[in-house]
């Protein structure tokens, strides 16, 4: 394309004082140039017609900065990506498609305004729900940098579910899980800045990070004493799901879960728990008539059907229990009965050690689970199908043990609510993002830990604990959080406060007071737009976003020959990720698009779609983030439902809906984006339009 | 700079890492001896198990990491020397040259067009992928510059057609070069980046704590494994993974190596060469390659649902959360899961299909199974680079290559050096969410010592 004509035609603009043109204009010696201009010239916008804002926005609003100005006066046209590098067998069509694109970037930046971090200051103090090894991680940690932690835990003691456990066991690391348990609850009574709650419960959860108060009831604190904390751990843990009758559990004393057999063994000579002695038979006089010389184990019980998946840690549990009852009995013959065998890397010489000690395992069909007949003295046979040797197996158990599947807390319930986030069906939490926020809720200032996200190992669970305190002691440390400048803001002027922005916030960034008029928690809002998109009354506006400004951009590109543009609105971190990717691969594309950057799909209002098609618009684009990705969670489920929506009014309103185009494109597939504006163009006859 | 750390790895560990110990307010040196940081995942398509994309997502943490203050990023640099001071650490890194001024480089790729040498990619050759004698990592690289290949500048690349090498004096007694293309190239663009005479630099710094993030590498087969060596259209899980990628070097069309026509009937074979003798494969279980192959199943039946796909598989690893859901989806697009042990492939010299012998694990019997593309699940290594990288810093490996830690049960991801700290791949084959977890969890050890 032709820089010098589109640096005269930008030159010629209203407003625009100075029009330069720098050949690398991110280089150290251009980004000195431009701080000089602003000064010499008391520049008060910026546009920078360059590259991407994607790499090189943060680089420009700092280099503005420093020459003075405030950050957010600055605007980004991609002429490299969108332009040069995507039509280039077309000079001229692509250089007027800069010079558009440059007077969208004017437009837009006469009425940007001055914008700030937002901050919300948070103090040192932190409570962890729940004295398992994860929430005692956590609090051995925040306490550990001198910030005050609280733990929280119903029962009457610290420990969790090592408290049933006999040993632990990593590869070839043995732990008594009692020992374990009193050593760590030890180091969290020496630790100052730790206080424990035994015996309480939540009553409830007010506030939001920096100012959380919480009501409790019951409890070692003083009666109804409320804390009053800066941010929360939740590790409230896991239990069994009992199998309620299924394989004569309950019915038959020697059907036992896999807990309930680590209790007998924990009870048993060998392992001498310190404390806990209320249980002191041993395996064999445990209320068996005959010794136990025969078990069997069955493995997915509730596990692996269509409401549940593997339960992650029963083969392990498994395997250590068996060789813990070779350890107490080596005459004892043990069947695994298993589906699938989930033993990963070093627990293969668990594996191994297991088979040498002559613990057999059988292969039984998905859809044939072994079945136990009692015998008259009480004592069971296990019939089952081995699939591997393809025979029918029936094998005399003393002792049958289930390894059932896990569900989440029952106190899940209760506080999901009280914390405004959700969890599945078993009542395990869902955290932020399952592959990049895996420790942490939405919501600031709330993390998430060990197996109150789903069942882990005892080592994954302190790792989880540990990382959860490091996700709650950023803002402590600091001592705020912080906001980009980019928040809704809300005019209640016009409000009639249906309470629609408060509940469709995924950060809970927006509160409703008394009187139910809603106020934007500015340090907790991500940006995204989606309530200033759905707000029916037009009450709530994006700063750096706002309606006038978009619309101005939508105006602006289509100031000549409307008829033959397409306006796209792409959001920033996926779709324009795309269009980025199709200009690095030199994905040559028809010139027809005049793009406008959004932080998320669900920014677009149907306002905005509509101007477009209002001053003739030949199509209209909205792209955001491939599912389930989204930068803000499920901004672009929003986005799509409002396209629908769109559709059906655009043809009441006597615009063709064929002319409004979704597409969800990653950040990868530049063929994608390339292809869509191949297919609008074909699919709206703009090649050949006059 | 006592209140310092030093991260070893830029994958997604390192830099998650690194993030929230520079957000804790703790300067952070972050190393890593490739072009640019991103790891594993900058290769990888999308993510089990929601199918995330995977640069989608882990780009803009890439960005961050270089828009930090607290971050120092340091590519091309191999730790050489680890001191323990003072309850520190001091250390000695060695940059190694790009030959590109990092000051002045700006990815406009000018130098790229202009050299003349392609050559078969080291990650994507099989499949076609090409790279230039001087090229970007990858189009997202962080720094966004481009480096080259010493080969070329030692002059092994001439008969390939290199432009330079052939020169009585070495590149480094010059000061500026009359014939690489490439350095003209960049003089025309005005930036005179390319600097062919660069050296290798020494780095010391002071640090309190360490964090080893060197993650993980995706097994290479034995050569006569299932007919890889022999047969075109037999490739990895990894190069299945880069074929689907819409960056990778087919744009994300599922294709045949041998006559680039697309594959309709595919089948992956789990557990490619374990249990065979030690060097032909991996003798343990590495966990993800279940999920991985199920990913790509279900992303080839997205592509085009009328392919044909088959799993040989021995035990399913559904381990974690959502991980069943994710297994079923997959069985709901029709692909087919056959407890099998693939022994032998053969190709059928017209068609160029092959031939899979197996046995199937639920009736015992002898069976085949024609394919157009075969692809083998070889399972996760540690990276090669851990044993000298161990020796530097004086900790342990386990028996399978993968760093030790000190007492998994009460002190996870610590080594027996007090102040050096593991996360990621480092540990052992892991996925993405555990390795952030981790990161999490290595940053906080790392930055409370004292
Ligand atoms: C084919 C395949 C598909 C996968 N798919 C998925 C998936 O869908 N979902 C999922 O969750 N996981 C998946 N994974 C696993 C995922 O890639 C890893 O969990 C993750 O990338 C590990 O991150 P890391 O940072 O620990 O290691 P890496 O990403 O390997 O990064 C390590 C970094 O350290 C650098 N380094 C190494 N040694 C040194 C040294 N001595 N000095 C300096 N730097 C060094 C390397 O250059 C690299 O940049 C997949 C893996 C493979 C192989």
């Amino acid at each position: 394309m032709n820089v010098p004509e589109v640096v005269e035609y930008a030159r010629g603009l209203d407003h625009v004082t100075l029009a330069d043109e720098g050949r690398w204009s991110c280089s150290v010696d251009y980004l000195s140039r431009m701080q000089a201009l602003i000064r010499e010239h008391r520049i008060n916008r910026v546009v920078i017609a360059s590259c991407t804002p994607r790499t090189h926005e943060g680089l420009f609003k700092r280099n503005i900065q420093q020459a003075g100005m405030n950050p957010y006066l600055l605007e980004f046209v991609s002429i490299r990506e969108q332009v040069s590098w995507v039509h280039m067998r077309e000079p001229e069509a692509a250089t007027q498609k800069a010079k558009d694109l440059v007077r969208m970037g004017v437009a837009k930046a006469v009425l940007l305004e001055e914008g700030e971090e937002i901050r919300l200051p948070v103090k040192q103090d932190c409570l962890v729900i729940g004295a398992g090894a994860a929430g005692l991680s956590a609090a051995l940690n925040v306490a550990g940098q001198g910030f005050q932690a609280i733990v929280l835990e119903k029962s009457d003691r610290l420990g969790g579910m090592l408290n049933t456990l006999s040993l632990v066991r990593h590869d070839s690391h043995h732990a008594d899980a009692a020992q374990w348990v009193q050593s760590l609850a030890a180091r969290v009574y020496e630790t100052p800045g730790i206080r424990v709650i035994t015996g309480a419960e939540i009553e409830t959860i007010e506030g939001y990070i920096g100012n959380y108060t919480i009501g409790l009831k019951g409890g070692n604190g003083s009666p109804g004493e409320r804390l009053h904390v800066s941010t929360i751990v939740v590790a409230t843990g896991m239990r069994e799901i009992s199998p309620e009758g299924a394989f004569k559990h309950g019915e038959n004393p020697r059907v036992m879960t896999q807990l309930e057999l680590e209790k007998r063994i924990r009870s048993s000579k060998k392992f001498q728990p310190p404390e806990d002695r209320e249980e002191t038979n041993d395996l064999r006089s445990s209320g068996f008539h005959p010794e136990v010389k025969n078990v069997v184990f069955i493995q997915c019980v509730g596990s692996k059907n269509d409401t549940r998946g593997c339960c992650s840690i029963g083969c392990h549990a498994a395997v250590k229990n068996a060789l813990a009852l070779k350890a107490l009995d080596p005459d004892i013959q043990i069947h695994i009965l298993y589906r699938d065998l989930s033993m990963v890397k070093e627990e293969g010489e668990m594996l191994k050690e297991a088979k040498h000690l002559g613990i057999r395992f059988s292969r039984f069909p998905d859809d044939r689970y072994p079945e136990p007949v009692e015998n008259l003295d009480g004592t069971l046979v296990v019939k089952t199908m081995d699939i591997l040797i393809g025979k029918e197996l029936q094998l005399p158990a003393d002792l049958l043990v289930l390894t059932v599947a896990f569900q989440g807390d029952d106190t899940v319930e209760q506080l999901k609510g009280l914390l405004k986030v959700s969890a599945n069906p078993d009542g395990f939490f869902q955290e932020s993002h399952v592959k990049l926020a895996p420790l942490e809720f939405p919501a600031d200032g709330v993390a998430l830990a060990g197996c109150a996200k789903s069942p882990m190992m005892l080592k994954e669970s302190i790792e989880a604990g540990i990382g959860a305190a490091m996700r709650v002691s950023i803002p402590m440390k600091r001592g705020y959080i912080e906001a980009e400048g980019i928040v809704a803001d809300i005019d209640l002027t016009d409000c009639n406060q249906c309470g629609l922005c408060h509940k469709r916030c995924p950060y809970s960034a927006i509160s409703v007071d008394a009187d139910k008029n809603p106020r934007v928690i500015k340090a907790l809002c991500k940006g995204c737009g989606l309530c200033a998109a759905d707000c029916p009354r037009e009450c709530i506006t994006i700063v750096h976003f706002t309606d006038d400004q978009v619309l101005a951009q939508v105006d602006a590109a289509l100031l000549e020959a409307p008829e033959k543009k397409i306006i796209g609105f792409v959001c920033h971190w996926c779709a324009l990720g795309g269009v980025d990717m199709a200009g690095v691969s030199r994905l040559q594309y028809p010139v027809h698009a005049r793009l406008i950057r959004v932080m998320c799909s669900a920014r677009v209002s149907m306002k905005m779609m509509l101007r477009a098609f209002e001053k003739g618009a030949a199509g209209v684009l909205v792209a955001g983030c491939e599912f389930p990705t989204c930068h803000y969670i499920s901004g672009n489920y929003a986005a799509e439902s409002r396209v629908r929506r769109m559709k059906k009014k655009l043809a009441r309103s006597g615009y063709d809906p064929e002319r409004l185009i979704n597409v969800w494109c990653s950040a990868a597939d530049g063929p994608k984006f390339a292809k869509t504006m191949k297919d609008m163009v074909k699919q709206f006859n703009l090649d050949n339009a006059s | 700079m006592r209140d310092a750390i030093l991260i070893i790895g830029g994958g997604i560990a390192g830099i998650n890492c690194a993030l929230n110990a520079a957000r804790y307010g703790t300067k952070v040196y972050l190393v890593d001896d490739t072009a640019s940081i991103g790891g594993m995942m900058a290769r990888l398509d999308k993510t089990f198990p929601t199918n995330d994309c995977s640069i989608c997502i882990e780009a803009p943490q890439m960005y961050d990491t270089d828009n930090q203050e607290n971050i120092e990023i340091l590519t091309h640099t191999e730790v050489r020397k680890v001191k323990a001071k003072n309850g520190g650490f001091d250390i000695r890194l060695v940059k190694r040259p790009k030959y590109v001024d990092e000051e002045k480089c700006t990815g406009c790729g000018a130098c790229v067009e202009a050299c003349p040498v392609s050559i078969p990619d080291e990650m994507d050759g099989k499949i076609g992928g090409k790279r230039k004698l001087i090229s970007m990592a990858f189009p997202q690289a962080v720094p966004n510059m481009v480096s080259l290949d010493p080969a070329c500048r030692s002059g092994e690349m001439q008969d390939a057609g290199a432009c330079i090498g052939g020169c009585a004096v070495d590149c480094s007694q010059c000061r500026e070069c009359p014939i690489a293309l490439c350095v003209k190239a960049c003089e025309k663009e005005g930036k005179n980046a390319v600097t062919l005479w660069q050296s290798a630099k020494n780095v010391k710094l002071e640090v309190k704590s360490i964090v080893v993030a060197t993650g993980i590498d995706a097994a290479r087969p034995a050569g006569d494994l299932l007919g890889y060596d022999l047969y075109d259209n037999v490739i990895t899980g990894m190069q299945f993974e880069r074929l689907m990628n819409a960056g990778g070097p087919t744009a994300g069309e599922i294709i045949r190596p041998s006559d680039g026509r697309h594959a309709r009937r595919i089948a992956w074979v789990q557990c490619a060469g374990r249990g065979l003798a030690p060097g032909k494969g991996v003798p343990y279980c590495s966990k993800i390659c279940c999920m991985i192959a199920t990913k790509q199943v279900i992303i080839t039946k997205e592509h085009d649902a009328a392919v044909e796909t088959t799993v040989f598989y021995n035990d399913l690893k559904a381990y974690g959360k959502n991980f069943w859901g994710f297994y079923q989806k997959a069985v709901d697009a029709g692909v087919r899961y056959i407890r099998g042990r693939p022994y032998e492939v053969q190709e059928n010299p017209e068609t160029r299909n092959l031939v899979v012998r197996y046995e199937n694990l639920e009736t015992g019997k002898i069976e085949t199974h024609e394919v157009d593309l075969l692809v083998l699940s070889t399972g996760i290594v540690p990276n090669e680079r851990n044993a000298k990288l161990a020796k530097v810093l004086g900790i342990e490996l386990d028996h399978l290559g993968y760093f030790k830690e000190k007492d998994p049960l009460t002190a996870p991801l610590e080594t027996s050096v007090p102040g050096i700290y593991l996360c990621g791949g480092a540990t052992g084959p892991i996925d993405i969410a555990e390795s952030v977890v981790q990161a999490c969890a290595a940053g906080m050890k790392a930055v409370l010592r004292p």
